[in-house]
Parts: structure tokens; C-alpha cells; sequence
């Protein structure tokens, strides 16, 4: 048990498509923080969970959820892997999908 | 020592409900102390009206506030305000099963554990934005006045729809405090329930079930009807409705006094614009921040020592006095009107200022005129 706390990692790598963007996101940070700390424009707006705005499929990997999806997003969206970005923080490198804002960024 | 005074300055509530706590055990005189405080606080917080401090950061731009300690002293809270009842409760046995207390000194006690179990609202808020273990003690905090309903509807309800009139809590123009107390808790838990029912009818669950939050949030606050109706029957019953009465009046204050008056477009941002500042020094450190309104509503999970001044809609004063203020409403309109008129010249979009004129053409009517 100590040894895994010990052995855990702190920082986990994210790949978002389309555009093949990648960031390192620390275990605490949510998706959405990071990825708007890296200068990606991710479509967000109440950053407390409550709007859905943000919400992005998770391709592979595991999140941590802050709050229960149910309220934001459909049963559907939830059993297909769909995670409000703002409320996820990373348990593995995850791989993303999103439509970001510019996608130029 | 800078670390100190930023942490240290934050600590007025605990010491003070622990000093009530004391003033309700000793009997006598001493149980009006929560009372004689909340007076001395209203000239204090007025004395200081002028004093607005910025958030402290170091050269680094790293804050000077530590997370650990915060979040220690909010969660100690929870305990704090639990012994804060059962002293009231011990008083109240002590007038009814013992009868070796006035009734002056019970009604001291009710009044006194009143307001300041009201104060659980600026910890229950600040943990509410804590998804973790915070929002649970969030919630703990608020059955404690019979307001858990409040954490949820807080974040999903008036951080998403803010200034609109599908907010309870945001009163609109021409409302008065008492009116909006009653309003905006019902509203709230209405949200509250319809919330959790539809996440329990997605997910095919019964509404009478465990996984049912908002019927959770009530039970959570059956031991301290439980503890109320023991210790004093019938006159714990009274003094749990007066508790609870003061507390949830307090709360919705702070809503009240939070965005009176402001609107927003449906589907627009929420702004800085669409919230009133109050962060004179004494209300800011008093009420660990949350008069920072314009900046916590637009980044809604940013710490309370981080939250900062954005030159945002204020009414100058600190919500102790406006507190006084609201409490008469046709002086509170004769206060708050210059600064809505402030608001609709300056700060108001196209489209915020189309939806003045066709709901509220007549600003003189609020005068109480």
C-alpha cells in the first residue's frame, strides 16, 4: 500500500484529437486546467461542473471524477465515455477527443 | 510572518463562534455574547468601509495561502458548529427539564446560536466548489441549518444561470430580503429535487433510494432535530424553527445582497458584471472572502485567498452594514438605486440594458415612492 502511494506517479501525459496536441497534466490538475494552461482553446464556461460545456470523449485511460456526470451529461454520453474536462482529473495518460475551439491552436 | 498575517487573518469566525460557544456554557449575561459580537462586527466592518485590500502573492505570483491549513480550519468547522447546537441544546434543557435558566438567558441563546450558525454558509460555499470530501462536509455543514440542498443547487443551479430569472437565488429589482429568504430556499430545494430526479430517472433509479441526494440532505439534518427535540420538547421545536429561521435568513442575504438587481442574456457568459463586490477589509476577512463575488463567479474554483478585486460592480460598503441596509428595504432601494443606475450606464451590454427597459421601465417605483 505505502509502496504504491510512494511509487505513484505525479504527472500524467494527455493526447488531444484532432490535432495531435499533447500536455503534461499534474495528478491534481483537471483536464480542463491543464489544457487551458497549455493554450489550448477548449470550449469551457462555468469551470464548476454545472454547464457541460467542456465535456470530451475519453478515448483511452482512466479519470478521476469530481462530481457525478449524471447530472450534466445523458446516460448515453456517460456509457460512451463522455467526462466533463473541468471536473476530471487524470488516474493514467489519457488520449481525448474534443472539438476545440480554434483549430488552429 | 507574511505567510502568518495571510492565513492568520481568516480565523475571526472560529474564534468567534468558539467565544459564543463559551458565552452559551457560562449562563448569565454571557449567552447575548453571539448577539453583543455581530454589534460589534456591524461598527467594525463599518469603521473599515474605506480599507480595500488586494489578494497577497508573492514575486513569483505563488499565494501566500496555505492550502492545507485553509481547508484543516473549514473542515474543523463542521465539529465547531455541531458543539455550537448542543450548547444551545444544553441550555434549553436546562430551562425546561431543570429550570434553572431565565427566559432572557434562552432567548439570548437562541438568537445567538442563530446567527452564527448562519455563518456555516460562508464554509458550506467554499467547500461546495470542493468536489472531493469538501462538498460532503459542505453538505454537513448546511443540514445543519436545514439547508444541504444548498450545495447542489449552489453549483448547478446559480453558478450556471447567474443574473436569469431560472436563478432563485439572484433577486430581481423591487424584491425585498424577506421575500427573497423565502423565495430563494424554496427555489433552491424545488431545483434540488427536479436535479436529482432527473439523474435518478436517466439512471434508472427509484426516487426513494439511497442514491437520492436531496432526500439525503434532509436526513442529514435529523439529529439535530432529534438532539433539539429532546432537550426541550415543544420549546426545542421553537428554538430548532428560530435557529434554523436565523441561519437560512442570513444565507440568503448573502444571495440577496450577491447580484440584487442584476441581469443577464440566457446563454451568455457570466461575467464580472453580474455580481456585486463587497471586500472591504473587515468583510473580507470575516467572511473568508466571499464578498469577492465578480471574480469567484467567473472562476468559480479558484481558492478564496487567490480571489482579487477586478474592478467589477461595488457598492462600497461591506455586507455588514448593507446587511443593516437590507433589513429596511425602502432604505436599501434608496441606497442600492444609484448603483444600479451606475450599473445600467456602465456596465450593462445592449442586451442587458433591452431587457431593463421592458422589465423594469420604471426605476423611481423602487424607491418605495
Amino acid at each position: 500500500m505505502l509502496q504504491r502511494l510512494l511509487k505513484r506517479k505525479k504527472s500524467f501525459s494527455v493526447s488531444v484529437s484532432p490535432g495531435n496536441h499533447h500536455f503534461a497534466l499534474d495528478r491534481k490538475e483537471t483536464l480542463l486546467a491543464g489544457a487551458l494552461r497549455v493554450g489550448l482553446d477548449w470550449p469551457h464556461k462555468c469551470q464548476v461542473g454545472s454547464c457541460g460545456r467542456c465535456k470530451c470523449k475519453i478515448l483511452d485511460g482512466v479519470i478521476r471524477p469530481e462530481i457525478d456526470f449524471n447530472y450534466v451529461l445523458t446516460p448515453a454520453e456517460v456509457n460512451s465515455g463522455y467526462v466533463l474536462a473541468c471536473q476530471s482529473t487524470p488516474k493514467t495518460d489519457l488520449k481525448v477527443t474534443v472539438n476545440l475551439l480554434n483549430k488552429g491552436n | 510572518m507574511r505567510k502568518l498575517y495571510v492565513n492568520a487573518r481568516y480565523l475571526l469566525v472560529p474564534a468567534m463562534t468558539i467565544a459564543t460557544i463559551i458565552g452559551l456554557y457560562l449562563g448569565g449575561f454571557y449567552v447575548w455574547l453571539g448577539v453583543l459580537l455581530f454589534g460589534v462586527n456591524t461598527i467594525l466592518d463599518t469603521l473599515t468601509k474605506h480599507i480595500h485590500l488586494r489578494a497577497d502573492f508573492d514575486d513569483s505570483g505563488n499565494s501566500f495561502g496555505v492550502k492545507g491549513f485553509q481547508y484543516s480550519v473549514m473542515y474543523l468547522m463542521l465539529p465547531i458548529f455541531i458543539v455550537l447546537q448542543t450548547a444551545l441544546a444544553n441550555n434549553l434543557y436546562k430551562f425546561v427539564s431543570l429550570g434553572v435558566l431565565e427566559m432572557s438567558e434562552i432567548i439570548g441563546s437562541i438568537l445567538s446560536c442563530g446567527l452564527w450558525a448562519g455563518l456555516g454558509i460562508i464554509y458550506g460555499h467554499e467547500l461546495s466548489h470542493n468536489k472531493k470530501e469538501g462538498f460532503g462536509v459542505s453538505r454537513a455543514i448546511m443540514a445543519l441549518s436545514g439547508a444541504s440542498h444548498f450545495t447542489y443547487a449552489h453549483v448547478f443551479n446559480h453558478h450556471l444561470d447567474l443574473g436569469h430569472e431560472k436563478d432563485p437565488a439572484t433577486a430581481p429589482r423591487g424584491r425585498n430580503v424577506y421575500a427573497h429568504a423565502w423565495l430563494s430556499h424554496m427555489g433552491q430545494s424545488k431545483f434540488s429535487y427536479d436535479l436529482e430526479r432527473k439523474k435518478l430517472e436517466q439512471t434508472n433509479s427509484r426516487f426513494l433510494s439511497i442514491r437520492n441526494m436531496w432526500l439525503r440532505g434532509y436526513l442529514y439534518s435529523l439529529p439535530t432535530i432529534a438532539l433539539f427535540v429532546w432537550s426541550g420538547g415543544i420549546v426545542g421545536v421553537v428554538a430548532l424553527f428560530a435557529v434554523w429561521s436565523i441561519s437560512n435568513f442570513l444565507l440568503e442575504a448573502l444571495n440577496f445582497m450577491g447580484h440584487y438587481g442584476l441581469i443577464r442574456e440566457q446563454n451568455k457568459p457570466v461575467e464580472h458584471r453580474h455580481s456585486w463586490d463587497n471586500d472591504n477589509l473587515f468583510t473580507s476577512w470575516f467572511f473568508i472572502e466571499i464578498g469577492r463575488q465578480c471574480d469567484h463567479h467567473v472562476r468559480g474554483e479558484t481558492f478564496f485567498w487567490e480571489l482579487d478585486d477586478v474592478q467589477g460592480p461595488n457598492y462600497g460598503i461591506g455586507y455588514f452594514s448593507l446587511f443593516v441596509l437590507t433589513l429596511i428595504p425602502g432604505l436599501f432601494r434608496a441606497f442600492v438605486q444609484k448603483h444600479l443606475d451606475n450599473w445600467d450606464s456602465n456596465f450593462a451590454t445592449e442586451g442587458e440594458k433591452k431587457i431593463i427597459e421592458e422589465y423594469f421601465p420604471n426605476k423611481t417605483r423602487f424607491l418605495g415612492a
